[in-house]
Formats: C-alpha cells, sequence, structure tokens
C-alpha cells in the first residue's frame, strides 16, 4: 500500500454522491477517496487505443481533471478499438473527440487539451499542473520522455503498451519503486519492434489493457490497494493468461538527471548519413501536386506503395509496386528501374521510415509522398485503382 | 549443473512455443551462454527477441552476457504500441 497521493477536495454535492453510489460503497473506498478522485489532475498521453480506453475510465471514476495529449487525427481504421469516436469524428482531432465523448458521461469532468507533440522542452511545464501521468503513446522516444520527465518531477507514471495479443502495464514511481528504464534499459532499434500499425493490434487488447491502468491511477489517487511497483504484469490474450514479472532498480544505472533528445536516443536521428557515410539521410517530402505532374508529364518514375496487402487491395495509385515496410526494413528491395523513387502509404507517415531506410542503403533519389496516397487521391482520384 | 527457470513473455513465448520451462545448464552459466542456447535452440524469431528484448535474472535486468545465471530468468520484450 502506499499513501494517497492526492488530498481530498471539498465535501461532494448530493448529485455527485448519487452518482458515485457504487463505489462509494466499496469497503476501504467511501467518500473521502472519491474527493481525491474529483481533486485529482491526471495528464493522460496519447489519445489512441488506450487513451481512448482511459480517459473515459478515469472520467467515468470521478476524476476531476483530465489532460489529453495528441496531435494526431481520428482515421477509420481506429474506430475498432478506440470506442470513444465514432463515424461523425473521421478527420477530427482525437483530443477533440474524446474530450467530447467525456463531456457526454460527465460535463463537470474538466478536460485539458493539448494538441502538441510532447517534447523534451513542453513537457516538463504541461506536467507541472498534474499529479500523475498515464502513458499510452505509440513510440519509443515518448516513452523514455515521459518517463524521465515523470521520474525528475518525483511524479508516479502509469505505462502500458500492447501489440497483436499481448499488453503490458506497469507503474513507475521515483523513490517508491524502479522506472521503465530499469525494465527496458536501452530502446530497441529502429524498426526491430513492429508498432501495432505495423504489426497488428486485437481490439479488445486496448480495453482491458486500458481499463488496468486505469485501475492503477484510481489506486495512486486513493491509496486503495497495492500498485503494480516493482512488478510489469503481462497479459497473453490468447492464453487468457496474465503474469507478472517482479523487476528492481538497476543498481548501476545513469541516473536521470536531466531530459536528453528521445530521437536520437531510439536511434531515429536526423543527422544520419548514408551508407558510404556521406550525405545525410534527411529525407525531402515530394506533394502529391508534384507527383501527379511527372506522370502526367511521362517522366520516369518508381513508385513504391509500403503498406500492407490488405491496404494496397482497396486502392492504390496506378503503376505503384507494392513492398510492405516489414519487408523493407527486414531488407527487401524495390525492383530496380528508371527514375527516382517515390515511397507512398496511407498518410505519409510510414513511407518517411521506408524512404530513410533506402537512403541508408545507399538510394540517392528517394522522396517521401506527402500526405500519403490519402493526399494523393484527392487530387488525382483517375490515378487511384480500386 | 544448475537448473534454471526460463519464463518467456509476449514474442519470447511465440518463439519458444512455451510459457515457461527448466533448462539443465553447467554450474557456472552466464547470461550469454543462455542467449546462445536459446538462440540456437529457438532460431530467428528468438534471436530477434533477444536482440531487443530485457532479461531478467532473479529480477533484476542483466544486460552483461558474462552475469552468472541464478534461478529463475524472464525473458520479456519491449512494444510502444498505444
Amino acid at each position: 500500500m502506499t499513501e494517497p497521493l492526492v488530498e481530498p477536495g471539498p465535501p461532494l454535492a448530493p448529485v455527485r454522491l448519487a452518482r458515485f453510489s457504487r463505489q462509494l460503497m466499496l469497503p476501504g473506498f467511501g467518500e473521502l477517496a472519491q474527493r481525491r478522485l474529483h481533486a485529482a489532475r491526471v495528464l493522460v498521453v496519447g489519445a489512441g487505443g488506450l487513451g481512448s480506453a482511459v480517459v473515459p475510465a478515469l472520467a467515468g471514476s470521478g476524476v476531476g481533471t483530465i489532460g489529453i495529449a495528441d496531435f494526431d487525427t481520428v482515421e477509420l481504421s481506429n474506430l475498432p478499438r478506440q470506442l470513444s469516436h465514432g463515424v461523425a469524428d473521421l478527420g477530427r482531432s482525437k483530443v477533440d473527440s474524446l474530450a467530447e465523448t467525456v463531456a457526454a458521461s460527465d460535463p463537470e469532468c474538466r478536460i485539458v487539451r493539448h494538441h502538441e507533440r510532447l517534447t523534451a522542452a513542453n513537457l516538463p511545464g504541461i506536467l507541472e499542473a498534474y499529479d500523475l501521468v498515464v502513458d499510452g503513446s505509440d513510440n519509443f522516444p515518448t516513452r523514455y520522455l515521459t518517463n524521465d520527465a515523470a521520474h525528475l518531477a518525483g511524479k508516479p507514471l502509469v505505462w502500458g503498451a500492447i501489440l497483436r495479443y499481448h499488453g503490458q502495464v506497469g507503474v513507475a514511481w521515483r523513490g517508491e519503486g524502479p522506472g521503465y528504464r530499469d525494465l527496458f534499459p536501452v530502446p530497441p532499434a529502429p524498426g526491430e519492434v513492429p508498432s501495432c500499425e505495423l504489426g497488428g493490434v486485437l481490439p479488445s487488447l486496448c480495453l482491458v489493457i486500458g481499463a488496468l491502468m486505469a485501475t492503477e491511477v484510481v489506486k495512486l489517487v486513493t491509496g486503495v490497494g497495492r500498485p503494480l511497483l516493482g512488478r510489469v504484469l503481462s497479459y497473453d490474450a490468447l492464453m487468457a493468461r496474465t503474469r507478472e514479472i517482479p523487476y528492481s532498480v538497476i543498481a548501476d544505472a545513469d541516473e536521470i538527471t536531466s531530459l536528453i533528445d528521445y530521437e536520437a536516443f531510439c536511434g531515429f536521428d536526423a543527422n544520419e548519413t548514408d551508407a558510404a557515410g556521406g550525405s545525410s539521410l534527411a529525407v525531402a517530402p515530394i506533394s502529391a501536386a508534384e507527383v501527379l505532374q511527372r506522370i502526367r508529364a511521362d517522366q520516369p518514375l518508381r513508385l513504391i506503395d509500403v503498406r500492407e496487402p490488405t491496404e494496397a487491395a482497396l486502392r492504390r495509385i496506378d503503376g505503384s509496386t507494392l513492398l510492405p515496410l516489414a519487408d523493407l526494413l527486414g531488407g527487401a528491395e524495390p525492383p530496380p528501374g528508371e527514375g527516382p523513387i517515390v515511397v507512398y502509404c496511407e498518410v505519409g507517415i510510414r513511407s518517411q521510415r521506408a524512404a530513410r531506410e533506402l537512403r541508408r542503403r545507399g538510394h540517392t533519389e528517394v522522396s517521401s509522398l506527402d500526405g500519403g496516397i490519402e493526399r494523393f487521391a484527392g487530387v488525382a482520384a483517375d490515378l487511384i485503382a480500386r | 549443473m544448475t537448473m534454471v527457470t526460463v519464463r518467456y513473455f509476449a514474442a519470447a513465448a511465440e518463439a519458444a512455443g512455451v510459457e515457461e520451462e527448466f533448462l539443465d545448464l553447467p554450474g557456472d552459466a552466464t547470461v550469454g551462454m543462455l542467449r546462445d542456447e536459446l538462440a540456437a535452440r529457438y532460431g530467428a524469431d528468438m534471436q530477434r527477441v533477444l536482440a531487443s528484448g530485457s532479461f531478467l535474472v532473479d529480477g533484476t535486468v542483466q544486460r552483461d552476457p558474462a552475469t552468472p545465471l541464478g534461478g529463475a530468468v524472464d525473458i520479456l520484450p519491449p512494444f510502444a504500441g498505444g
């Protein structure tokens, strides 16, 4: 058991007592715990599969202030697992959509919208206004950033991660137990561990892990139960099994003294050079209009589609070659041909990774289609094969 | 000989085909020896996990291959999906 994280707020109005009656009657909970939750300020990093499960669960539990940090917009492929968004939210900010979902359930819950990308420069300032941070982000640089910022601020971090059929949940809190770096001291090399976008994820897994994360938040805020400190919970949906892995502080680990460049730490080095060691790997984006112009002018061009076969089956750019990102990162080469390589994906994120990898291998004329096929379809519907 | 309980998690369990097993290893066995043994036993999928996964010996992450093994080893890959 840990001490409750948050001091109780003022007594609750009768309508609030009625709303929370089923948890107020819990043994060891009571009105004081509910007032702690009402006074609590929780920052949720990432409004994806985990964030959109965690935020409504926190609001439902009565957390008074919830900050949501994400700069992404809702896509069709999000809807199966991000149940807070609907068809009407497609293209809208995930943060806005989530805020409205919460408002519909409890208008008294205060939602703070952080539409920006979290960085070493802005996170410490943002974190000042919160008691606790929840990390449901979708990339390693943000995970290490969030861990280190929480560590330096001395605030607890509840983190969760999902991939395919597996999930992990843990709590890091300086002085109370080990941190994320004591479990994963070094990040994997870029591309070594697939993202959900590349590896897939079972929709209900987000709800399981998100619910476990929200539960840890409630426990930390109120001091009820024993938090997941010093042990990480591993969930296997196929076996329907949870197991615990105990872990302790790595005695000789470097101390976290300040925030660093997390992109570089995770191997995404903007100043990286190609295999010959000469030129920078920075990849220039190419606009949909430029690509269209080249095609219309019959200039040679190698269009490489790095999405998955199922995506290409729905729509692809005429004349493109399919080479899924995982295969490309695994060593597959685009077929030889004439003209510069233009890599594209759905919205232009995977294609940047692919273009960088091709540059690293020594391909010189490589660019990434800005905005992906999504934007290209807007300017050249006639060149989209369905 | 020493008996080591090895627990595999997520992609490590998929690569091994089991969640847990008991291995008889020489008394002076190290983290490096176990990694080599697992890579040889389970091939490329396990090698991928071992490249980035955490190797916990009796509850502490050990990265130095010369670390002596204890009675329990947990192998856990990181993932960042959210």
